[in-house]
């Protein structure tokens, strides 16, 4: 009985195998574009990074690391991406169940609302938030006839306007891939967990939040990556004040044209961004190895 | 417990070991849509109980209702006599079977068995023990490492049964659990589970579409229809004495032939049909029209002079064969009217497009209102 069952998984497992490799090359158009568009610019990208006037060097990437002002400023954009990433996981998980859960009309306007946003360009958005952070915006109409403030206080070009702005336009990137998670889940799991006498604390926490967690990986690992490198909305709503990689990496190579220190800058951003999404991943992957 | 024929008792006179379960007027609505409507049932200690009726009548709402997953909007449920309407469905402690068996896909075997008891913070000790308990009670125990996603239909089955009766519910509610398991398989576990819930005396609510699993399962069975429960009795009960036609014609098959009443004499009436007339006990007035029912294996053929019995003619057009039974269909002659007869074995002299004498007990012959 044993043999027979091993030995038919065998052959199933081969068959398998066999079978995946006709299907892989499906995978192929998708790799060339991805080897000529990415792959081969990030090669030179790496050889450029440690190229000197004479011969290989790591003066590029002593810069960057050493230097208080390029640390500053490498700390400056995990902030913005640990801050903003965190800030949509919290506000996009609730608004993610809700989007699974409604049905109909309100199903309906509640994606609306959340995913129209993306058709309207960054450049659109932050700018509108900039008129609304103005001192004559409505914010400070309203802090000032709400009576918190007496005359209207800067918003615009500070902190506050820029995490605003940052969580404004990628909240949807957050909510997309945990509405997905969402909807495979079985709701009836939660009516098991309570008729076992769960709490819904209980019910979140073992059974819920555990099922949905490849969308919060897969969710904060999109998010990260992209807000880490992020660039024009960072520009538009603060500047010059908060300075980030991409901004220092635009600067390297259209100002001061220092293409080493650009590339230095790019490939620490590289490895900060795959570190997340290697990490992310594995995070991803290792429950189901357990079982 | 047993109620009278054609009649449940009315819940004041059962005692309290038999108003285990008590669900007093409950309506249920959603939206403009009534489901439930003024509800009642007792259920007693360590009964099976099952709900039966077609898709939409309200007995998943009602089993939602019970387990706290829904609110009604008017009445009370109480368990072991302690109202239970508003309390919260995590602290009632009625056990959950669901109909796919909802069981965890990120936990194992043993992981969810051990769910209900971690959630109510049992001791680790008692814990292991009481997973293993409840796993050999299911016939499971060599798969508490195993992925529940590994599991056959029949053995998902029986760890949900597992996880819901290791807690100890006061009550357990069962959602069609039956239904993802194919013909063969179906009734082995309807057995097994019917021995199971016995030996351990849980009080079981159990939701179903099917009417012979009804039968084969339960002690007693409601059949519903529209937010109403039409009938509450034993199967035999149900299903010989059945108190509606609706009852009659959902719970088994049967013959139907529409007449209207002749002649009444001190509870006997005479129907008046077009292929004869019908005696049967009951006491309508002259001129009523009524459905006469039959079943149709208490239907014989042949003519026979015997005074308790009816007799009417019929044509025969179709012959369809089950194996252990035959059914024989005749020619209607009104559209609703249903001429079904059973038997075991075909006589070489019956053919289709006979004339054929059928005839039955008069103490076999339901009567019911027309609708």
């Amino acid at each position: 009985m044993t043999t027979i069952a091993t030995k038919s998984m065998a052959t199933h497992a081969k068959e398998r195998r066999t079978r995946f490799d006709s299907k892989a090359l499906l995978a192929l158009p998708g790799l060339l574009f991805m080897t000529v568009a990415f792959a081969v610019p990030v090669i030179l990208l790496i050889i450029e990074s440690f190229a000197g006037p004479q011969g290989p060097t790591l003066d590029g990437y002593r810069k960057v690391l050493a230097d208080n002002y390029y640390v500053g400023i490498i700390w400056n954009s995990i902030k913005l991406a640990l801050i903003t990433t965190i800030a949509t996981l919290l506000i996009g998980y609730p608004a993610a169940f809700a989007l699974a859960r409604a049905r109909g009309v309100l199903q309906v306007v509640l994606f609306a609302l959340i995913f129209l946003p993306l058709t309207v360009s960054i450049i659109v958005k932050t700018f509108g938030i900039s008129i609304m952070m103005g001192r004559g915006g409505i914010i400070n109409w309203l802090l000032i006839n709400l009576g918190f403030i007496e005359r209207p206080m800067r918003l615009v070009f500070t902190e506050f306007n820029l995490y605003f702005g940052m969580i404004n336009v990628f909240l949807p990137f957050m909510i997309l891939p945990l509405y997905s998670s969402m909807r495979m889940l079985d709701t009836r799991l939660a009516d098991a967990a309570a008729s076992l006498g769960a709490g819904p604390l209980y019910a979140f926490t073992r059974v819920t939040l555990p099922l949905t967690m490849p969308g919060v990986i897969a969710g904060v690992s999109l998010v990260f990556s992209i807000t880490v490198a992020s660039y024009v909305t960072p520009s538009l709503l603060i500047g010059d004040r908060f300075m980030t990689m991409s901004q220092v990496m635009a600067k390297a190579y259209l100002n001061i044209r220092d293409f080493q220190l650009g590339a230095s800058m790019a490939v620490v951003m590289l490895v900060i961004a795959s570190i997340i999404v290697v990490a992310a991943s594995y995070l991803a992957r290792a429950p189901k190895e357990g079982r | 417990m047993k109620s009278g024929p054609g009649r449940a008792e009315p819940a004041d006179t059962q005692s309290k070991a038999e108003r285990h379960l008590e669900v007093a007027g409950v309506t249920k609505r959603f939206g403009s849509t009534v489901v439930l409507q003024d509800l009642s049932i007792a259920v007693g200690s360590s009964e099976f109980v099952s709900l039966l009726g077609p898709s939409g009548c309200g007995k998943t709402t009602l089993l939602r209702l019970i387990a706290g997953l829904l609110v009604p909007e008017l009445g009370t449920i109480s368990v072991g006599g302690r109202d239970l309407t508003r309390v919260a469905a995590h602290r009632r402690n009625i056990g959950v079977v669901f109909q796919n068996y909802a069981l965890f896909p990120h936990l194992t075997v043993a992981e969810n068995v051990a769910f209900g008891l971690k959630a109510q913070r049992v001791a680790k000790p008692e814990i292991e023990q009481r997973v293993r308990e409840a796993l050999a009670l299911v016939r499971m125990e060599s798969f508490g490492d195993r992925s529940v996603l590994a599991l056959s239909g029949g053995q998902q089955q029986r760890i949900a049964v597992a996880r819901a009766i290791v807690v100890k519910p006061s009550l357990l509610l069962l959602d069609e659990p039956f239904s993802a398991l194919d013909r063969k398989l179906r009734e082995t576990m309807q057995i097994e589970l019917r021995h199971l819930l016995r030996e351990l005396g849980i009080t079981s609510i159990f939701v179903t579409h099917d009417q012979d699993e009804a039968l084969v399962m339960s002690d007693r069975i409601a059949v519903m229809n529209e937010g109403r429960i039409e009938h509450l009795a034993s199967p035999s009960e149900v299903y010989s004495r059945p108190r509606t036609l609706y009852v009659m014609e959902f719970v088994g098959q049967s013959t139907r032939i529409a007449g209207r009443v002749a002649a009444s004499d001190r509870g006997t009436i005479a129907v008046d049909t077009p292929y004869g007339q019908i005696s049967a006990a009951g006491s309508f007035a002259p001129n009523t029209n009524v459905v006469v029912g039959v079943r149709p294996e208490a239907i014989l053929s042949g003519e026979n002079a015997d005074a308790g019995f009816n007799t009417i003619r019929a044509k025969l057009f179709d012959v369809v064969y089950f194996g252990p039974k035959t059914n024989l269909l005749f020619e209607a002659k009104a559209p609703a009217d249903h001429l079904l007869m059973e038997i075991a074995r075909l006589p070489q002299a019956l053919t289709a497009g006979r004339d054929v004498a059928l005839r039955w007990r008069i103490e076999d012959t339901m009567v019911f209102p027309a609708p």
